[in-house]
């Protein structure tokens, strides 16, 4: 006979429940790998010490991206630098997360015109939270940080399944604006 | 004999919940003294639980079996350390070389681990560890030879219990010269600034820890904890008049630890021959001065 | 009956025989030298069991059939016999290479009654015809490989040792008119004692490898065949450690006592020798490309070790020496055997040409991983329990000096077995070694898993060996080790090697568990690897091979070639006094030989004239 008290859990739910308490830890401690390419990354150092102190959100920089678990675009991206942001976040384990910076990110910023910049990231890799701003103060930054947090503790920060479920969509434009995504060893020939 | 083994490895997460926690109390003291406010106490574990809950990325059998093989290694060595003169889980047995040499087993498979990554910048991390091994641990290992024999035992908790017989002189304050190079060299061992050139974030990408992510990574760091608790432990007990009882074990840890992290974060980084030439010059010499001081003229204050 | 002198007969039996057969066909031959040299190692471990050696001679001559059993030459004759069966697993492998199939056979096998002759014998000069025995027999293996120059290199070394050796007995024999070995040890003493100390040590040294003779072991055995590799590091090299034994242990302490030091002035001067010797041996194997040079000069340093621990005459070190005779015969052997193994498949031992090999050769990596465990000194291995040994000797008598170089030397090594390990076996798999490369036959493998079973199982029951250890102990009148099931007393404190491994099984078992409960991880390809966002698909680009130590080798290379200058330059001395000699004594033409009959007929009949 079956236990009254303890409805038996599916294995769905139990893998939820899981889920879950993984998002805790997850949210209380990002690690992140900034791909400092943009302007924007000015507002990092003082986001990092003494005047914010990130360090008190559970964050902190890393130096490859096996261990991250947020990777910083900030800024605009050309299409040379596309190509490796592209690379290095197939290389991030999963869960990770993406933080666009500043108005290149979302529309190509003062950029928007050029040849060899392209407009919006999220046509390429899947956006978690975008910081507005041209450039984002300091104090945006850091509430773009606990807006993740908070995304991440509702489930809505799936970028990386986003990624999973329209790869095909994400490799055609990725595709289309590069030509091919990996090219050759352009320093060793 | 059950009863031993599970005492043991309590001891190993005694170790490890110690360090743990220890170590995200130090990144708040270090925060302090850097004009910030910190992470919570408790950073160290949401970073390791967080790591475990990750999907991780593996190069091959051998990337996995060297981090199995690593955590093992380090776990038995942690078995044999005496935590007070009462709490040892094999008592007898926990000579010094077992610490000195079990480690290594460890050391070794996440060597093996990092080269099977397959990326240079491991081999690198991993080729300057061991140097940096050769240069901190030939004045330590002199300056224990003298311990061993002015005491006649390797056991590390008789030595401690040689120490708390004798009035409480410590080793530190009977042997300053070599009280000194034994900072030095735990700062080594612990890979603390200034010899933190193995791991160098910004110069080859963490060193051997380049490719791991995930579980990998979550099991490295936790045996990175255990790692600092016997090193610090071995201090403790070795130059520290090891502990009557539990809470004078905890205090002397604590400030053990927190003395060589302070002493750390004022650093800068050697280079790795820096790190070579400077503990075969100082500390080899008051070592080697300290060793014929004690032994052949026997100047034990 | 079977009896010693019958091994030895049918052992030269089996050589002809390899000989024979060889020129039939070559591979016969080699399976006649695994045979040959399993009938001695299974005779003789027979013979031990029971400990029933038959010694009665009928038909070996004159004072070849002074034959005598005692526990230190079973030891040897046992370890020296089992490396040699262990390395003629390799033989049929390899015989295609060699120009002289057959020769190569029958020398292997002649080499082997040499060392059985030399263990077992008890009269000097018998022990001086199978020591030369064995240089002459060795020294044609080594040609059979690479180079020549190596060959002559190495004759030059061992002849200097032998004639020192045949000095040593030729001064005891002054004394006492007889050859026999344990009556002449007995019966020396003074300045005799000194002498005869020092010109045996010459010529262990020479055998061994260690400081100042030891030029010819890294060329040697770069050169020699890779199975002949093997044999020398763990066969051969080990007639010097006897040679050691008998000098520095049966004779007790030599020379005036240094009072504050409590020890011997020549047997410390040994010691420093061995300790220098510790110390160059790790130097130079860290900066090797080669991994054989590499290796041989890590048992360069190891026979450093054997010579320190034998100087203390101290009940722990002797056993340690022993033991750890013992443990780097098994490991190195191993070690050579696996890099032979990855030698045949890839036609190189360069670590710079090679990686990634672990792929294909998974059993092969794990043999040498189990057996440079064992060379670094890491617990569960054997090198572990004798390393612990010698270290008890060296903290309880506080030899600083020596213990520094033990210390460099044991933390060293890890830094140089790890470079085989790190760029040989693991790292990126180069592209050419993808589709050839194949794991080493099963007839390779065997003997490998033997030696790697042994290494393991003297790091965690090495009591048994201990045990044996202690026999020879109570034959040289030194206190034994006080053992007990599974513990060893050491001088200040107990080791207890099975708690150790087991400990270390649950270890990992433990962090087994920890890692399959948690998500199963992404697998990906090798060139998947962090590369700063660039994109590199050649592999020799990540892979960090030559050069490793670099920044470490820098400091120290400066020294090195000022050695090798002196050294150098003391070849081009030597080379010019044989210039002399050969001027004056080997000429074509008649007079100047006539003169010298003269001279020598004059100096034979001085005595009767005068």
């Amino acid at each position: 006979m079956k236990s009254t008290k303890f409805t038996e859990l599916t294995q769905e739910q139990i893998d939820r429940k899981w889920w879950e308490i993984g998002d805790f830890f997850r949210r209380n401690s990002l690690w992140m790998l900034m791909y400092c390419t943009g302007c924007c990354a000015i507002e990092l150092p003082p986001a990092m010490t003494s005047a914010y102190d990130m360090e008190r959100l559970g964050m902190g920089p890393m130096a490859t991206p096996r261990q991250a678990d947020v990777l910083l675009v900030t800024g605009y991206l050309s299409l040379k630098t596309l190509r490796r942001l592209i690379y290095t976040y197939e290389q991030m384990s999963e869960p990770k997360y993406i933080v666009g910076f500043g108005s290149c990110t979302i529309n190509g910023g003062i950029y928007h015109d050029s040849h060899v910049v392209i407009n919006r990231l999220d046509r390429y890799v899947p956006v978690d939270v975008y910081v507005a701003g041209c450039m984002p103060n300091t104090e945006a930054v850091m509430n773009g940080f606990v807006d993740l947090m908070d995304l991440i503790k509702s489930k809505k920060a799936d970028g990386w399944k986003r990624y999973h479920d329209n790869y095909d969509w994400y490799k055609k434009n990725q595709e289309e604006a590069l030509g091919e995504v990996r090219i050759k060893d352009e320093f060793h020939e | 004999m059950i009863l031993n083994i599970l005492f043991g490895l309590g001891v190993a997460l005694f170790g490890f919940v110690l360090q743990t926690a220890l170590g995200g109390i130090n990144r708040k003291v270090i925060a302090r003294l850097q004009k910030r406010y910190g992470p919570k106490w408790y950073q160290e574990f949401l970073d390791i639980f967080k790591l475990l809950s990750k999907r991780a990325t593996s190069h091959g059998w051998i990337f996995d079996f060297g981090v199995i093989m690593a955590l093992g290694g380090i776990i038995a060595t942690a078995m044999f350390m005496p935590i007070t003169n009462e709490l040892v889980a094999f008592d007898g047995y926990d000579n010094f070389f077992i610490f000195v040499y079990l480690i290594a087993v460890g050391m070794l498979g996440m060597a093996m681990s990092a080269s099977g990554s397959g990326n240079p910048l491991a081999s690198i991390g991993v080729m300057r560890a061991l140097t940096t091994m050769l240069a901190y641990e030939v004045p330590f290992m002199v300056v224990v030879l003298t311990i061993i024999n002015i005491t006649g035992d390797s056991s590390i908790s008789m030595i401690a219990e040689f120490q708390q017989l004798a009035n409480n002189h410590w080793f530190i304050i009977a042997l300053p010269l070599g009280g000194i190079v034994a900072i030095l060299a735990l700062m080594g061992m612990l890979g603390k600034k200034p010899f933190e050139t193995y791991i160098a974030p910004a110069e080859i990408a963490s060193g051997p820890m380049v490719e791991y992510g995930g579980k990998q990574l979550g099991m490295l760091f936790i045996m990175h904890e255990i790692t600092v608790f016997i090193e610090v432990s071995l201090f403790v007990h070795l130059f520290l008049g090891g502990a009557e009882n539990i809470f004078v074990f905890l205090v002397k840890y604590v400030l053990v630890y927190t003395f060589v992290n302070l002493i750390s974060n004022v650093n800068g980084r050697f280079k790795i021959d820096q790190v070579v030439t400077f503990f075969y010059k100082w500390p080899l010499l008051l070592a080697v001065s300290q060793a014929i001081i004690a032994i052949y003229l026997g100047w034990v204050i | 009956m079977a009896n010693l002198e019958l091994i030895i007969i049918i052992t030269l039996g089996f050589g002809m025989l390899a000989y024979l057969l060889g020129n039939l066909h070559r591979t016969l031959g080699s399976v006649i030298t695994i045979l040959g040299s399993a009938f001695v190692f299974g005779s003789l471990a027979m013979y031990g069991y029971t400990d029933t050696l038959d010694l009665t001679v009928n038909y070996l001559p004159g004072v070849l059939g002074d034959l005598g059993a005692s526990a230190l030459s079973h030891y040897f004759a046992l370890l020296v016999s089992f490396v040699y069966l262990m390395v003629a697993f390799f033989n049929p492998y390899y015989i295609d290479k060699q120009k002289y199939p057959a020769l190569y056979s029958m020398l292997y096998l002649l080499s082997l009654v040499g060392v059985i002759g030399l263990f077992y014998t008890t009269n000097f000069l018998a022990f001086f015809f199978y020591f030369e025995l064995v240089v002459w027999s060795s020294l044609f293996l080594i040609p059979l490989g690479r180079t020549r120059s190596s060959a002559s290199l190495y004759y030059g070394f061992s002849a200097f040792g032998g004639f020192s050796l045949l000095v040593a007995i030729l001064l005891m024999y002054s004394g006492t008119e007889s050859f026999n070995i344990a009556l002449n040890l007995a019966a020396l003493s003074g300045t005799t004692k000194v002498f005869v100390f020092l010109l045996m040590m010459i010529s262990a040294l020479s055998k061994l490898g260690a400081f100042p003779l030891h030029i010819w072991l890294p060329n040697v055995l770069t050169d020699a065949p890779d199975p002949v590799t093997g044999l020398f590091s763990g066969g051969l090299e080990k007639l010097g450690a006897f040679v050691a034994v008998i000098a520095l242990v049966r004779l007790g302490g030599v020379g005036t006592m240094i009072s504050a030091l409590n020890i011997h002035l020549f047997n410390y001067i040994i010691m420093i020798l061995g300790a220098i010797t510790i110390v160059i041996g790790t130097l130079m194997a860290i900066r090797q490309d080669d991994a054989k040079t590499l290796l041989a000069y890590s048992s360069m340093s190891n026979g450093g070790y054997i010579l320190v621990a034998l100087g203390f005459m101290t009940t722990t070190s002797i056993s340690g020496g022993l033991l750890h005779i013992f443990a780097h015969a098994i490991a190195s052997t191993s070690a050579f055997l696996a890099i032979g193994a990855v030698a045949r498949q890839t036609h190189t031992t360069k670590i710079s040409e090679l990686g990634g090999m672990i792929h294909k050769m998974p059993i092969t990596y794990m043999v040498y991983l189990i057996a440079i465990i064992s060379m670094a000194g890491i617990p569960p291995m054997g090198g572990f329990i004798s390393k612990w040994l010698i270290f008890q000797g060296v903290i309880s008598e506080g030899f600083i000096f020596v213990a520094i170089a033990t210390f460099f030397g044991s933390i060293g090594s890890f830094l140089y077995v790890f470079r085989p390990l790190a760029a040989l076996f693991l790292g990126q798999e180069l592209p050419e070694y993808k589709t050839s490369v194949k794991e080493a036959p099963l007839l390779l493998l065997i003997p490998m898993l033997l030696l790697s079973g042994l290494n393991i199982l003297s790091g965690v029951v090495p009591n048994y060996i201990l045990r044996y250890t202690n026999k020879i102990l109570s034959e040289l009148n030194i206190a034994q080790l006080n053992l007990t099931q599974f513990t060893i007393q050491g001088n200040n404190g107990d080791l207890h090697p099975l708690l150790i491994a087991s400990m270390f099984g649950i270890g990992v078992f433990v962090a087994f568990i920890i890692f399959i409960s948690l998500k199963k991880s992404k697998k990906v390809d090798l060139m998947d690897t962090y590369t700063a966002g660039n994109f590199i698909y050649t592999e020799q680009h990540l892979h960090y091979t030559s050069n490793f130590y670099a920044p470490l080798e820098r400091l120290y290379e400066a020294y090195i070639d000022k050695m090798q200058r002196f050294y150098q330059s003391l070849s081009i001395k030597v080379k010019e006094l044989g210039e002399v000699f050969k001027y004056y004594f080997f000429t074509y033409k008649p007079e100047i030989t006539v003169f010298w009959i003269l001279i020598l007929i004059t100096l034979l009949l001085w005595g009767d004239i005068a």
